[in-house]
């Protein structure tokens, strides 16, 4: 428990320049380190992040975007088939609505609120449970312009700008400006916000944010948010149905085209149901758990990035998906938690980046893909701490917290951090954390425009899942802000449609055929089928043991 | 982390797993599929309530299964769901007075202050202050005490008088978010502004400039962390 | 001031709030300052008679235990918990007695309570309110009446959980004075009631209103057949029962006079000349009854 003695070396140089770097932060890091010019941060982007190493992209052979540069495993993945046999059929049809929300997390349940305020009955159906999502884990907060000094064109600017300008305009605009709306509406419905005595939020600075605008709820803000929507889809059981361990493995459509529900399976049964649904809202979340460039991830158990090979395979186009955000500071010791998110408000707060020797080797507040980068480049240079695995990582100073803000502040503001590591025998209120860039964002996906229309009819899409929102790099408490804001529009836009649709002729996977084949055709040859629905963590030498043939409970003669 | 093995139960049956694993990654490493009992492997989502005895020890122990590491001998049953009522409410309908208690969750009231919750809670909460908070009518005591519950479900499944305690703490704790809480006024004058049209010139500006238009104006935006 | 461990219980801070306001006020006067104690749970309502039951026990004790844990800590001047509510009193001075007087309970309940800083140790004292007055001494009390409650009739009842059993007991059982005395310190006059001491139906009140009804007729009429002008209690159930119960009581008696029922404590607060109303809900309102007294007095304040 705790750290091995030979890391007490570093640990003690951390200790020696902790006065200094104190003096530094209260006179104003920027002063000492300036944040990168778009020339540096280009260089050092091209250097050491794993999107822009060679062989982290190829060209997808099949689908609307094909010929173009995805991140590989994505590509692995998509140009898999699917598992339904050629000849699956589709009746009978077990369960009939109005609005099918596939997907429980944050963006799904504000999706099925919004539907089935605007009228739908809906049918949420989810992979694990209700609120089992990257929605559950986010820490720091969620960005809205609340301060007299902000604004929502200030956090358009910060947004598109930390995107590389490649993000939609128009949904940048719908997402800053309706910050302020869901701030309230989440209140209302009684979310725990951070505040100052006067009533005020409690906002932080963010990386790329040039104003302090993270409102948050200590370091479960994601948590705060997602039990308390999760509570109210349960407060709805007359309009809502929901259906947990009943992932969808695919879209069907009618015979006009249009999205006109999905097949559900039952991982414990091994058995299909059929959702037939006037309008689908895609709400699956991250990508996570597919391990891109093999890092660990932050990302929950089920992030396998269903919806985007469902949506592909139905026509609709995807975005950026060259493009991963890998999170600075996920844990890297003990093994235990290898890949944990840190909360950037750590940094926030003033826990500083340093290597090895001690150094504050970088602004702690660049932009994640900056940040990240900045820290595998310093590994690299054999800065970096080395564990006893042989993993590298960077000390993330975090002591210096409870110096600038106060004791006490890490328990006040941070309880899930503390315990966590607590738990491995790791104070953090005297002892730095050691870091290194995990897994933890999709940035790109399934396009969408402002009201959450992809190119297939009465297709949505939002949360993690859709691509647009934030351009090739994530801003801090974005998603958070996505969510909320996307999913809400998506259910009242699914139960808009809904009420002008109607289902026309058989429901049909014809669109999955038509992959198969054009997979065929390319001379793809896949090992295995898409969606994964869930990671392969079983040791390989039990794996020798399972005999896929051997089933002594295949059903005889039906 | 040795690599070492060392045997623990999964039920009644002993395996062999690398010292340091956790009670999932073990699991996986005997070669189960987890398709239930598993969620964010990174303690926030309670998916993973587990049960466990230690060796020569009598004392049933909870914890979460993605951060608890096995010991030798530990004897181990996951409990990924727990029976539990769950209030349905129109929250709009709500006051702040006890009185929500007696009419969704009475048995709140059979409390025998007997510490078992917090006992088992692998959040280590103080689970019996906050029931007692909620007894006396005190949100704001239960909403602060239960912050960090991630309704795992286990004070529940060892309560003796069968209370729900992670269910009638989410109604108080958004009883408190909604009715108790100081309000901004910043954010009032903010969303008159939104819904006034203010912003809607500068955007339309902001989506006229040209790519390099844009990127001088971000490079050059002042950085200003003051709150006015 | 003098700083004494305070034990609301649930219902002081719930629905009878006046009466712990009204406690806390009129001690306030006399110079101890009722400081709640930290942590307390609910006492556990009611006291378990099976000499196995022990899980009962654990409330109480846990509530002594924090009063324990006040020793050597300079948060009080006196130690002695002060309980207001007649029902908490007796459930916690009857799970005293009984760890005191059985060690193998003792040690069962602090095996139990295993992770607590330190055991129970059976050694600390309760006292109730009325109690307390009259070790302050007469003097005193008259001292700080500024509004004499001449002509203000007054009947003390004092229901069950005050006086049995004997070990719990604050004034003789059979012929209790204690509330007549400070009744008479007041400067009111003392109505006697034959049926002071009789049991106001208590838990009753939830499945069997008329019973009570009858009860509360009988314990009202004994007052008011000598000429109360109210009824004066230290217990919230039975500050309820006496007070809405009244209701089912004129329901089943043509004949039933309705007398208003007060704490003892909100009755000192208003000698002392403190405000008139701590508030609280009332079945037979009050105020008629106080707006004619203050109209009457002369003088005072």
């Amino acid at each position: 428990m705790g750290y091995p003695d030979y890391m007490y070396e570093s640990i003690k140089l951390v200790e020696a320049t902790r006065p200094k770097r104190v003096e530094m932060a209260k006179e104003g890091l920027q002063k000492f380190l300036k944040p990168l010019s778009a020339e540096e941060r280009e260089k050092v982007l091209q250097e050491n992040h794993p999107d822009y190493q060679p062989d982290a992209c190829k060209p997808i052979r099949v689908g609307p975007n094909k010929g173009e540069y995805m991140t590989a495993e994505v590509v692995n993945i998509l140009e898999r088939p699917s598992p339904l046999p050629g000849d699956f059929a589709i009746e009978p049809v077990d369960y009939r609505t109005d609005v099918l929300v596939i997907g429980g997390g944050g963006a799904g349940c504000q999706a099925a609120l919004w539907a089935a305020k605007n009228g739908a009955q809906v049918i949420l159906c989810t992979k694990l449970r209700l609120g089992d999502a990257n929605s559950m884990m986010s820490q720091g907060g969620m960005q809205a312009s609340v301060n007299p000094g902000d604004s929502p064109l200030i956090h358009y600017l910060d947004a598109i700008g930390g995107g590389h300008f490649d993000n939609k305009p128009e949904l940048v605009k719908v997402l800053t400006s309706e910050a302020p709306f869901i701030v309230k509406f989440l209140e209302e419905l009684g979310v725990i916000w951070d505040r100052l005595p006067d009533g005020h939020y409690q906002t932080q600075s963010g990386g790329g944010a040039s104003r302090r605008r993270m409102l948050s709820a200590r370091d479960y803000t994601g948590a705060e948010i997602m039990r308390v929507l999760r509570d109210e889809v349960r407060n709805h059981p007359d309009k809502i149905l929901v259906l947990e361990y009943l992932p969808a493995i695919e879209l069907v459509k009618d015979e006009e085209g249009k999205v006109a529900g999905a097949v559900l399976f039952d991982m414990d049964t091994g058995q299909h149901f059929v959702v037939q649904a006037k309008a689908v809202v895609i709400a699956t979340g991250g990508f996570g758990r597919i391990h891109i460039g093999g890092f660990p991830t932050t990302n929950h158990y089920g992030a396998t990035m269903d919806g985007v090979v469902m949506a592909y395979r139905a026509g609709a186009r995807l975005l950026h998906m060259d493009s991963v955000q890998f999170h600075p500071t996920g844990a890297i010791y003990p093994p235990q938690i290898h890949g944990f998110l840190i909360t950037e408000k750590i940094r926030t707060m003033g826990g500083q980046p340093v290597n090895a020797r001690g150094e504050l080797f970088v602004y702690p507040l660049e932009p994640r893909d900056v940040e990240a980068s900045k820290y595998i480049q310093e590994c690299k240079k054999g800065l970096g701490v080395r564990t006893p695995d042989g993993q590298y990582g960077i000390w993330l100073d975090s002591p210096l917290i409870e110096i600038l803000q106060g004791p006490g502040t890490i328990e006040r503001a941070f309880p899930a951090m503390l315990r966590q590591c607590k738990r491995f025998g790791i104070d953090i209120r005297t002892l730095p954390m050691l870091v290194y860039p995990t897994l933890h964002y999709q940035n790109g996906g399934v396009e969408i425009d402002e009201l959450c229309h992809t190119r297939v009819p009465n297709l949505l899409v939002a949360g993690e899942v859709s691509g647009g929102v934030h351009g090739r790099n994530r801003l801090m408490g974005n998603s958070v802000l996505d969510y909320n804001v996307f999913g809400r529009r998506a259910g009242i836009e699914a139960a808009r449609i809904a009420k002008e649709t109607e289902i026309k002729g058989r429901l049909n996977v014809a669109h999955v055929r038509e992959y198969q084949e054009e997979l065929k055709r390319k001379g793809v040859e896949p090992k295995g089928y898409a969606p994964i629905l869930l990671p392969e963590y079983r040791n390989l030498e039990a794996l020798k043991r399972h005999r896929e043939e051997f089933d002594p409970f295949a059903p005889a003669g039906l | 982390m040795s690599g070492e093995l060392i045997p623990i139960y999964i039920y009644s049956r002993r395996y062999f797993v690398p010292e340091g694993s956790t009670i999932i990654s073990a699991l996986e490493y005997i070669g189960f599929k987890l398709k239930k009992g598993v969620g964010c492997k990174e303690g926030f989502c309670g998916a993973c309530a587990s049960l466990y005895r230690l060796k020569d020890d009598y004392k049933l122990k909870g914890g979460l299964g993605c951060q608890t590491v096995v010991q030798p001998e530990m004897q181990i049953v996951q409990i990924p769901f727990v029976p539990a009522p769950k209030a349905i409410y129109n929250i709009e309908e709500l006051e702040a007075d006890p009185e929500i208690f007696v009419r969704f969750y009475p048995e709140l009231y059979r409390c025998l202050s007997c510490n078992t919750c917090t006992k088992i809670c692998p959040q280590e909460l103080q689970v019996m202050d906050f029931v007692q908070a909620a007894i006396k009518g005190d949100f704001e005591q239960v909403a602060n005490l239960s912050f960090d519950c991630i309704m795992c479900g286990l004070c529940s499944a060892r309560c003796p008088a069968e209370i729900t305690q992670f269910n009638l703490a989410l109604l108080a704790r958004r009883i408190y978010g909604k009715y108790l809480a100081k309000k901004s006024a910043h954010l009032e004058q903010r969303l008159k502004e939104v819904e006034s049209g203010k912003f809607e010139e500068g955007y339309r500006e902001l989506a006229s400039l040209s790519p390099e238009e844009l990127k001088n104006k971000y490079f050059q935006r002042e950085i200003n962390f003051q709150i006015t | 001031m003098i700083r004494m461990p305070y034990f609301p219980g649930c219902t002081l801070k719930t629905n009878a709030k006046n009466y712990d306001q009204s406690i806390k006020a009129i001690f306030r006067e006399l110079g101890i300052d009722l400081v709640e104690l930290p942590r307390w749970n609910c006492c556990g309502a009611v006291f378990s008679l099976s000499s196995d039951d022990l899980l009962r026990q654990v409330a109480p004790i846990t509530n002594l235990l924090r009063t324990q844990e006040l020793e050597g800590t300079d948060s009080v001047d006196d130690p002695r918990l002060v309980v207001p509510c007649a029902m908490c009193f007796n459930v916690l001075k009857r799970a005293n007695q009984r760890v005191r007087e059985n060690p193998e309970d003792l040690k069962k309940i602090n095996d139990f309570l295993y992770l607590e800083a330190q055991p129970y140790a059976g050694e600390v004292q309760i006292v109730h309110p009325i109690e307390l007055l009259i070790e302050v001494s007469r003097a005193e009390i008259e001292d700080k009446v500024r509004r004499p409650l001449k002509g203000l009739r007054v009947s003390p009842y004092y229901g069950c959980n005050l006086l049995r059993p004997k070990e719990v007991a604050i004034d003789n059982p059979e012929d209790p004075s204690v509330l007549e005395k400070i009744t008479e310190m007041l400067g009111a006059e003392v109505v006697e009631n034959p049926n002071r001491l009789r049991c106001c139906g208590s838990y009753q009140t939830v499945v069997d209103q008329r019973l009570v009804g009858d009860l509360v007729y009988d314990i009202v009429k004994g007052a008011s057949r000598g000429g109360a002008d109210l009824l004066i209690t230290a217990c919230p159930l039975c500050a309820f029962n006496l007070d809405f119960r009244q209701s089912d009581a004129s329901k089943s008696h043509s004949d039933h006079k309705e007398l208003p029922i007060l704490y003892f404590s909100e009755l000192i607060a208003l000698a002392f000349g403190m405000k008139n109303s701590f508030g609280g809900e009332h079945f037979v309102n009050p105020a008629p009854l106080m707006e004619n007294f203050l109209k009457k007095e002369k003088g005072g304040i």
